[in-house]
């Protein structure tokens, strides 16, 4: 582990739980018996924030949250490709409004499903090796990011089908890129991460009108000049091993590797030379058992709190924004055994879905404090 | 691993506290005070700054929330599916409100729906990695390296990550850790040493405390001081006017210093990405001859134009050519040889170019060790420097054209139109012609006796020129000072064009001086000059160079050069044990297993001999080099007729090189049909191998293959030895190369290709489609390396007749055991796709 030098240290959130909340199993699913890589909620469409869609296998499968603890199973979608194996969904909508839920996986092809019509909308195919993360744009939600393991970021607009930009080249990432995310409120700006160890940011604010000549482009998808952002404007190495999730948390970043906790930093560009900077780690939040990679953390919609499972079934429960970070709760249960590969919490943080490598699904439910 | 900040502080002060300090208790005591305050600080700079973070993105989300809640009010009829199945789900799977218990057991539902949409299939590209197009080779970039890097693999088959600390040598040569000091130390550093006086005891315990050794913290101890008093002095004094004169006073060779480092001189332009930067400067010994034109065929170039002057006054020329003459008829006196003092429109190259040889070097040489002496003596010798030049040039015209004295000494007082150059010219030619057959050595003892005469009359005669020219001429601008960089920029301008002051002032003073100006300048040029290496103007034009390197040689502050030499790119050569690749990548081994040698161009002067670094290497001089186009070492092309330069009997196809039409007679290349839109087609008795050159290269296709993966498609037809195209990748030494083998092994998937004794070519993440031409040990294509203008390319050429839209293969040659195990199957397979559809075991837990 690094050394932090003097004035430097980060700030280590304890492990010992605040039970500032108290979660219990309200509800258990098994998805057949292929692992679940991905749970999320939607968080596109107020109407639809206790939408929830999982991923696994060849199976997209959508479902809703209700009172009591009960699940409602809305839609479910199989590839004929019995090879697919899906690894993220993301949700993302047109600009009238149609949910879309977007998933990828081992292929490579990037799944537009309409979830208003329960077809098929796009399939896109462009990227040269499976995917690892797809996120939407919250500003602008029919604009979504792909992380390849072909080592490329590709942005692209749901609704007409284009790749808009592909960030690799010269100075894009030198093995799979495992995750990317959107600045919550900087539209051009990403972050992505992946098996080289390093976080990068990316900015398109040059190539802003390409994004907004997508939305107009009416001739074939193929025809669009698709650029290449090959630089990025600052690259970290904050990791010393495969960085498999990283989210912003306003201007700054949280990110993972396979050490036993998720890092808070911030990125200190210098202005004058992009690509160069230096990172100051301000908080550390530790998570024990979580050291096989693949494991990614989800925030609730207003990043109060973080939650993240790991090897051995347990979820722990960050609160993200208080110095020094506070442990809201461990949650485990007997039979939760099985590696959790993603949560997902709900928009207030009540609900914290969990899906694991055994094809169970777990609903925990924050109890009212007595 | 349980532990807060503070926690961990209070561990960290127990354990030092523990620690028996034989330094003064005081001192540890005191350093572990401000190490604990300078944490507190740092929570509470940490919790300020996730706090104000935290407001911050309050209001992002809030804003998020309202495109989320706001944008779609109403549910449109494309999405009533999905209202409706909120209102009818497939099934409802019941849990518990209240929730279940950590050990109770908890019923599973089974989600099995009945009905599931499918997605129809869609067929997936072969898998490759994204790459860039290159449309020439790129060396490679220093943080590209994966040489010393660790790299982490995980098993496809097995289960997890695996680290691969890459074998013996690989192992980073850990140099001493730098320690790099953070704002908090450098705080501790000042605060112990204010307090407790920087001797040895003091900064032997902090550098204990600290983990940094004792000079580094006294050095970082003195930089923080400095920038602490720094701070305090701007913030007395305010900010330095902005002088916007400053970069005139600055010398043209460091403003020139970014021009050689970033203009590649081979490829005509900036950033070159296939030379790199800071070259190695080599200035050739054959200068283009300057454009010139006479005065009297020149128009004025503006209303200040010096011809005007003539035309008007007729002024600033006479007083010069009256001094001329004075000096001509002084030193005619002396002389037995008449001297005209005509013909004042005589230029330099009027004389034809001639070599100065070896000898005549070392005489120079032994001439120039007069520099050394005080000042008053610097001009003169190096007047004197010039004018044995010339005489030296005279020397060698003397033996070949066996001309009378007469002959040259009329020609020495054409050319030598100004000041007091001409004495010393003179007398250097009465001194020469017996010199001419005695040799070398008897020459410089004459000439040292010859110096030491000349001195006395050559500083009266510049008195007295210096004093007529003040007297008489008009000086049309005298206030205009002229600063450092003009100056250098008006010497830089005689190189180029001569005495000509309109296109001086026209293309390297323009808006600084005018043409009048110039012209005046040019004329008291000898006198008025500081620098010892201006010999006037006249021996510039000239000696054909020459001077023009000794003149860039006096002026180029060592410090750039030092510079200049740290920043070039890497080492070229190391010693690569050549026991053979261990891993596998493409080669072309024409029969012969010799790898083409890397040319880079050599700095001679003149002559190659035996320290030329291309005879070393064992290459051809180029263009590029410096040494004259009569080098032994040169290529000298090829004299084929038109159009037969596509067989062996072409010297240059026969080296495996292209026509170049700089070098080669009768190769030349025509503009073209007038479209812009296709190179011009070969034929009509164009050379027909400078196809790389000209990048007439075919349509290539990209698809997926009929074979594996993807693969490379004609266009349209070609016949036998047409070229398709080049095969371009970053330029990575064989290091680099053995490294990324290995890497690429594991992926079952390379793109490297030897190019010569340095270069491995890498198309992995940056090539042409060509890349993707699959092996075949029965191919319809060859490669072949090329030397085009000094640089080695790969040229992929049709074996045979090919149809349009057919697939190209080409034999890779791999070495006898490093072929792939896919390459000993009939047909080749660039990855082994089965392997990857197993899923994701490798992200399993590694217990």
């Amino acid at each position: 582990m690094a050394k932090f030098s003097l004035g430097s240290e980060p700030v280590v959130g304890s492990l010992t739980p605040s039970k500032k909340r108290e979660y219990r199993v309200t509800n258990r699913l098994q998805e057949g018996k292929r692992p679940l890589y991905a749970v999320v909620f939607n968080f596109i469409d107020s109407r639809y924030f206790n939408v929830f869609a999982t991923v696994g296998g060849n199976r997209v499968t959508v479902y809703q949250c209700l009172e009591g603890g009960v699940i409602a199973v809305l839609q479910s979608y199989i590839d004929e490709d019995k090879e697919e194996s899906f690894y993220t969904v993301s949700w993302a909508c047109n600009t009238d409004g149609t949910p879309f839920a977007v998933a990828g996986g081992i292929n490579g092809i990037i799944r537009v499903i309409d979830a208003g019509t329960e077809k098929i909308h796009k399939s896109f195919v462009g990227h040269g090796d499976s995917i690892n993360e797809i996120r939407t744009q919250p500003l602008k939600p029919s604009l979504v990011v792909s992380a390849s393991k072909d080592e490329s970021v590709r942005l692209w607009n749901v609704q007409t089908g284009i790749c808009i930009l592909i960030f690799a080249g010269a100075g894009g990432h030198r093995n799979e890129v495992l995750s990317v995310d959107f600045h919550p409120s900087d539209i051009y700006r990403i972050a992505s991460c992946g098996m080289d160890n390093t976080v990068k940011i990316w900015s398109m604010k040059e190539f802003w009108t390409y994004v907004e000549k997508s939305f107009t482009w009416t001739d074939l998808p193929s025809k669009f000049p698709t650029k290449y952002v090959q630089f990025p404007v600052f690259i970290a190495s904050v990791h010393s091993n495969y960085v498999d999730c990283n989210r912003w948390l306003g201007d700054f970043i949280l990110s993972k590797s396979v050490d036993n906790e998720i890092v808070l930093w911030e990125p200190k560009m210098k202005e004058q030379s992009p690509g160069e900077g230096t990172v100051d780690i301000l908080q550390k939040y530790p998570v024990p058992e979580c050291d096989i990679w693949f494991i990614k953390f989800s925030c609730d919609f207003h990043y109060n709190a973080a939650a993240i499972g790991n090897r051995e079934g347990k979820i722990y429960v960050w609160e993200l924004q208080s110095s020094p970070p506070v442990l809201i709760a461990r949650l485990s249960h007997t039979q939760s055994k099985s590696p959790i590969r993603q949560t997902a919490m709900s928009f207030e943080g009540s609900t914290i879905l969990s899906c694991c490598e055994d094809g169970t699904i777990w609903r925990w439910d924050a109890m009212a404090t007595s | 691993m349980v532990s807060k900040a503070s926690d961990a502080a209070a561990k960290f002060r127990r354990s030092h506290g523990e620690q028996p300090s034989d330094v003064v208790g005081t001192l540890s005591h005191k350093m572990h005070q401000i190490k604990k305050q300078i944490q507190a600080e740092r929570i509470v700079s940490v919790k300020e700054k996730v706090e104000k973070n935290a407001k911050k993105l309050e209001d992002h989300v809030l804003k998020i929330l309202s495109t989320a809640s706001s944008s779609f009010t109403e549910e449109n009829g494309s999405a009533r599916m999905f209202a409706r199945r909120i209102e009818h789900p497939l099934c409802k799977l019941s849990g518990l409100a209240q929730g279940y218990g950590d050990k109770d057991h908890v019923n599973f539902h089974e989600v099995s729906s009945p009905s599931s949409s499918k997605l129809p299939h869609t067929e997936k590209l072969p898998p490759y990695t994204t790459w860039i197009f290159l449309d020439r080779n790129q060396r490679m970039a220093d943080d590209q390296s994966v040489v010393g890097r660790r790299r982490i693999y995980y098993d496809q088959h097995g289960s997890e990550a695996l680290i691969c600390s890459d074998s013996e040598e690989e192992i980073p040569e850990t140099e001493e850790e730098k320690h790099e000091f953070s704002p908090g130390e450098d705080k501790l550093l000042s605060m112990v040493f204010q307090e407790y006086g920087q001797n040895e005891e003091v900064t032997k315990s902090v550098s204990h405390f600290i983990g940094a050794s004792t000079l580094e913290i006294q050095d970082r101890y003195n930089t923080v001081k400095e920038k602490n008093q720094e701070k305090n002095d701007t913030k007395g004094s305010g900010e330095f006017g902005s002088d916007n004169g400053v970069w005139l006073s600055k010398g043209l060779s460091a403003a020139l210093d970014s021009f050689d480092n970033l203009f590649c001189r081979r490829c005509m332009m900036f950033d070159c990405r296939l030379h790199g930067c800071s070259q190695p400067l080599v200035f050739p010994t054959e200068k283009q001859l300057y454009w010139s034109e006479h005065d009297e065929d020149r128009k004025p170039c503006s209303d200040h134009c010096y011809l005007r002057l003539i035309t008007g006054k007729n002024l600033p020329e006479d007083p010069n050519a009256d001094s001329v003459h004075k000096m001509k008829t002084r030193s005619s006196e002396r002389e037995s040889t008449p001297a005209s003092p005509n013909a004042e429109e005589h230029t330099a190259h009027d004389v034809p170019a001639m070599k100065i040889d070896h000898e005549n070097l070392a005489k120079r040489k032994a001439m120039k060790q007069t520099d050394t002496e005080p000042h008053d003596l610097v001009m003169v010798s190096d007047d004197f420097n010039a004018s044995c030049k010339k005489q030296k040039r005279l020397a060698a015209l003397d033996a070949e054209s066996g001309s009378t004295n007469e002959i040259q000494v009329q020609d020495c007082n054409f050319s030598a139109k100004s000041s007091h150059l001409d004495v010393g010219l003179h007398k250097k030619i009465e001194l020469q012609i017996p010199t001419n057959n005695s040799g070398s050595a008897s020459y410089d003892e004459s000439g040292d006796i010859v110096r030491d005469e000349q001195e006395d009359d050559m500083e009266v005669l510049e008195l007295k020129q210096f004093s007529e020219s003040t007297g008489q001429i008009e000086r049309v601008s005298s206030s205009s000072e002229w600063k450092l960089m003009e100056k250098e920029l008006y010497m830089k301008g005689l190189e180029i064009f001569g005495r000509n002051s309109c296109l001086i002032a026209r293309n390297l003073l323009s808006g600084l001086k005018s043409c009048m100006e110039v012209s005046t300048y040019m004329h008291e040029g000898g006198v008025s000059m500081p620098h010892g290496s201006v010999v006037g103007p006249s021996s510039f034009t000239e000696d054909n160079g020459k001077t023009d390197t000794d003149h860039t040689d006096q002026e180029m502050p060592t410090k750039s050069r030092l510079i200049r030499r740290r920043g070039k790119a890497r080492k070229l050569k190391y010693s690569w044990k050549s026991a053979g690749h261990p891993s596998i990548w493409k080669r072309i081994a024409d029969g012969k297993n010799q790898s083409c040698k890397q040319y880079t161009p050599c700095g001679c002067q003149s002559m190659c001999g035996k320290q030329c670094s291309c005879l070393h290497n064992g290459t051809c001089c180029e263009k590029y080099c410096g040494c004259s186009k009569s080098c032994k070492n040169r290529f000298r092309g090829c004299h084929c007729a038109k159009s037969q330069c596509r067989s062996r009997q072409c010297p240059c196809f026969a080296a495996g090189r292209e026509c170049d039409p700089d070098v080669c007679r009768n190769c030349w290349v025509s503009c073209g049909d007038g479209t812009l839109e296709e190179p011009p087609r070969q034929g009509d008795g164009q050379c027909g191998n400078m196809r790389l050159l000209l990048r007439q290269q075919q349509r290539i296709l990209l698809a997926k293959s009929d074979v594996a993966g993807w693969g490379a498609f004609l266009k349209n037809s070609v016949n036998k030895n047409d070229y398709l195209g080049e095969y371009t990748g970053e330029l990575i030494s064989h290091r680099e190369a053995d490294k990324r083998g290995k890497i690429y092994d594991r992926a079952n998937s390379s793109f490297l290709f030897d190019l010569n004794d340095q270069y491995v070519l890498d198309a992995y993440r940056k090539g042409d489609k060509l890349k993707f031409a699959n092996h075949s040990s029965n191919p319809n294509c060859y490669a072949k390396v090329m030397l085009v203008a000094g640089d080695h390319r790969v040229g992929i050429f049709a074996k045979e007749h090919i149809e349009a839209s057919e697939e190209l293969f080409y034999d890779y040659r791999y070495g006898p055991d490093q072929a792939p195990a896919w390459a000993r199957k009939p047909e080749g397979c660039k990855r082994d796709d089965s392997s990857v559809s197993q899923g994701r075991a490798k992200k399993h837990q590694s217990h």
